[in-house]
């Protein structure tokens, strides 16, 4: 029979989570690396390795550099106004001297998009905008438009599109996790504060941003991961392959689009995700160092 | 104590992970045992398909061969369920025995190592007389390795009330004359445009012929590994510009809401005023899919029912399909190939297909848990020239001939179906397609020149296919 010794316990309860990880997690990552520097396609049982081939492929392709492009832009022109949104809006909501009324029910009306399948918000808005859509008829009845839009071949229309639903369905979750950091933030570090005569904007430089740091780095990082995994709204939004003019076309699109063609090339779909994950790592990392706890050192050098 | 702690805790652990691989896989395996009231030990055969319809004949198998157990599996297609979770199994025990594979990626199967050889079927195929094109799309490097029970050429189905009104003839024979070739076509979208005053379209969006285009290729996209540019191709290109720039289509999507409205009369333009389209290209299972339940309007007020004709058109093409293959790790060869063989190549069966005989009690009577909405209504147009020809007669009476004003649908297709040619198919056609659209629609739009567009076409086939050499 296993004999444990007391300490050894530990080992068996993190058990599962270890064999799960190894399992699902490592296990593919690891399988994508070595994918990456073959040709192998699903159609074919024979395959060989390729060395760096995918990969000088893709930095050839402007299609590639492209969708690395746009990820980051609609990224970004959804993250900027969707952290200000939800910075206003948990300010608000916390804010011990407004009291505002209701904030459950409107907490709960902005977290609502994000329960919606990004399928059906897809389809949502690809009806609306058609060219036979209700925005179309609205606009060209009203007499705002003088004949009717294909908005949804106008790359400008689509990624502003884009970047709208992205917002609209996260800046709920994003106010939430926000909230949650400010309300565990002691009342009494406001008071003092107060007594001493600082101002709200001192308050929210001095007290709360350094305070729900954790959280903004938590709510950074993943908001990065998602965003550079963004697939599921542009891909529905218009065919599937990024257009008008490539104008949604994201990484994992791209990805998709290799795995995804007649012969299924998951060689060069590997080396598309792999280097989407080198990206990805380097820039949660350079968060983390950026926003590291910086007064341990200076409390050590006084001492 | 601690021994028993330990113990307890172990227990726990393996509990857990047991528990967490246990569940999901349980269902799978259950539910197929718990169902079957067998007597005697029958012979599984696993039958994956993206749509009911084989079903019918899996029951109706099972009535002639009572040993043996057809297994179905239906798995979705509409946003590449099928084929993904297809790709995923290939190579791995779970491998289902028979296949169903679609037009748009049977082609990729068939090129791969993938199916088995099921040559020794041809002989049937030839006894009755199957269109070539059928058997075609499944051979590769002249190995039959996919059969279809379904012939789909396309035609071209026209209104005829607005026929009478713009070329004084609703006449399918006349019609066909007036449209038989694409310059034809276009002269009389013009004659359709300035008599209507713009108000009717010839047709509802230029997706709806470019397939015909790439049908009438003399080169297949890819030659000895290399990209390659059929004059057909830069015709399509040529005559699609026309159509947009002259205000001949109606600029809807196919499979769109302007694309349906089309076909009930109900098409209205952003500012409120109506707009009627002429024709559609539509191969055979169009009419009863697509054409027909769509010529009602979804509150009864406008309806086309009774005002379509159906003609050749100006160019032989084929839309669609199913095709049956066995995968090489079957281990019921004989079986799977019978199967394919019943499925595509028996003229009971294909009679029976497509004169209605499958029925719900039909089925109901061989396998009473079959669903209520499972049967095979008459009209499927099949794909042995032997079976077309002795039962086209019995059409004329029919639903879908009411449809097309007392002309015979079946006979529509039967004129169609031998001039069309699938030997320049291959696998990658669907996405090489697929990727002209949006640089097209860029070129028609005047935001980018014909050259922007070819060159951005190739930029994302190079994209989707690393291996292909493309100037």
């Amino acid at each position: 029979m296993l004999k444990l010794k007391h300490h050894q316990y530990g080992y068996l309860f993190v058990a599962p989570f270890i064999i799960g990880f190894l399992v699902f997690g490592l296990y593919p990552v690891v399988n994508t690396i070595v994918l990456s520097f073959t040709d192998r396609t699903l159609m074919s049982s024979s395959y060989s390795y390729i060395g760096l081939k995918n990969f000088q492929n893709l930095f050839a392709d402007s299609t590639f550099t492209t969708a690395i492009k746009n990820t980051w832009q609609l990224w970004l022109m959804n993250f900027i106004p969707q952290m200000g949104i939800a910075f206003l809006l948990s300010i608000w909501f916390t804010n011990n001297r407004l009291k505002l009324r209701g904030v459950g029910v409107w907490r709960m009306i902005f977290y609502m998009p994000n329960l919606m399948m990004a399928s059906a918000v897809a389809a949502l808005f690809f009806s609306l905008f058609s060219f036979y859509g209700p925005v179309n008829q609205f606009l060209v009845r009203s007499g705002l438009l003088a004949e009717a839009i294909d908005f949804l071949r106008k790359p400008a229309i689509v990624r502003g599109l884009v970047v709208f639903i992205q917002w609209w369905m996260w800046f709920g979750q994003t106010t939430i996790l926000l909230m949650a950091a400010m309300t565990a933030i002691s009342p009494s570090l406001y008071e003092a504060a107060v007594v001493d005569g600082a101002g709200t904007i001192q308050m929210f430089l001095k007290i709360t941003l350094p305070l729900i740091k954790p959280v903004l780095i938590y709510i950074l990082v993943t908001s990065l991961v998602g965003g550079m995994q963004m697939f599921d709204i542009p891909y529905l939004l218009t065919d599937g392959r990024g257009s008008p003019g490539n104008s949604i076309l994201t990484n994992t699109i791209n990805m998709y689009m290799k795995f995804h063609s007649s012969k299924g090339h998951i060689g060069a779909a590997s080396a598309v995700g792999l280097v989407v994950f080198v990206m990805t790592s380097v820039v949660a990392l350079l968060i983390f160092f950026l926003l590291r706890e910086k007064h341990d050192q200076s409390a050590e050098a006084d001492r | 104590m601690k021994r028993l702690f330990g113990f307890l805790a172990v227990l726990m652990v393996m509990s857990l992970v047991l528990g967490a691989c246990g569940t999901p896989a349980a269902p799978a395996t259950d539910a197929p045992v718990a169902e079957a009231p067998v007597t005697e030990k029958k012979t599984i055969l696993n039958v994956w398909s993206f749509t009911n319809e084989i079903l019918t004949m899996a029951v109706a198998f099972e009535k002639s061969h009572p040993n043996v157990d057809v297994v179905y599996t239906m798995i979705p297609m509409t946003n590449g369920e099928y084929q993904t979770k297809l790709l995923a199994t290939l190579g791995t025990a779970d491998v289902p025995d028979v296949v169903a594979l679609e037009a748009a990626f049977v082609k990729s199967y068939v090129e791969s190592d993938f199916l088995a050889d099921i040559g020794d079927l041809q002989k049937y195929a030839d006894e009755l007389k199957m269109y070539p094109f059928v058997y075609e799309v499944g051979m590769a490097d002249g190995v039959h390795k996919a059969y279809a029970y379904q012939a789909t050429p396309g035609a071209l189905f026209y209104r005829r009330s607005l026929a009478k009104e713009y070329f004084g003839t609703d006449d399918p024979v006349e019609i066909q004359e007036l449209l038989g070739d694409f310059d034809k076509y276009i002269a009389a979208a013009e004659v359709i445009k300035e008599k209507s005053g713009g108000n009717t379209y010839m047709v509802s969006s230029n997706g709806d012929f470019q397939n015909l285009f790439f049908a009438n290729r003399e080169q297949p996209w890819v030659v000895d590994g290399k990209l390659t540019v059929d004059p057909m191709v830069e015709k399509m290109v040529e005559t699609v510009k026309i159509f947009r720039d002259n205000g001949y289509e109606a600029r809807a999507t196919q499979w769109q809401e302007g694309w349906f409205a089309g076909m009930n009369d109900t098409l209205t333009d952003a500012a409120g005023n109506p707009k009627k389209i002429f024709s559609y290209f539509l191969p055979t299972w169009g009419l009863p899919y697509v054409l027909y339940p769509n010529s009602t309007s979804s509150d009864g007020a406008s309806t086309t029912k009774g005002d379509w004709a159906v003609i050749e058109g100006p160019l032989p093409y084929q839309w669609g399909g199913t095709w049956l293959g066995v995968m090489k790790e079957t281990k019921n060869m004989d079986l799977a190939k019978e199967f394919i063989r019943f499925c595509t190549l028996d003229e009971e069966n294909l009679t029976n297909w497509a004169t209605g005989v499958y029925t719900n009690e039909y089925l109901k009577a061989i396998d009473p848990t079959v669903p209520e909405d499972q049967y095979q209504a008459a009209g499927d147009f099949v794909g042995s020239q032997v079976v077309v020809e002795k039962i086209t007669a019995s059409f004329d009476e029919s639903e879908m001939s009411a449809f097309l004003g007392g002309q015979n649908s079946y006979g529509g297709f039967a004129a169609a179906a031998p001039s069309v040619n699938a030997r320049l198919m291959q696998g990658s056609d669907d996405a090489i397609q697929r990727a002209l659209n949006d640089p097209l629609n860029s070129f028609l739009e005047g935001t980018i020149t014909q050259d922007e567009m070819w060159t951005l076409w190739k930029d994302a086939v190079r994209n989707e296919f690393p291996d292909l050499v493309i100037e």
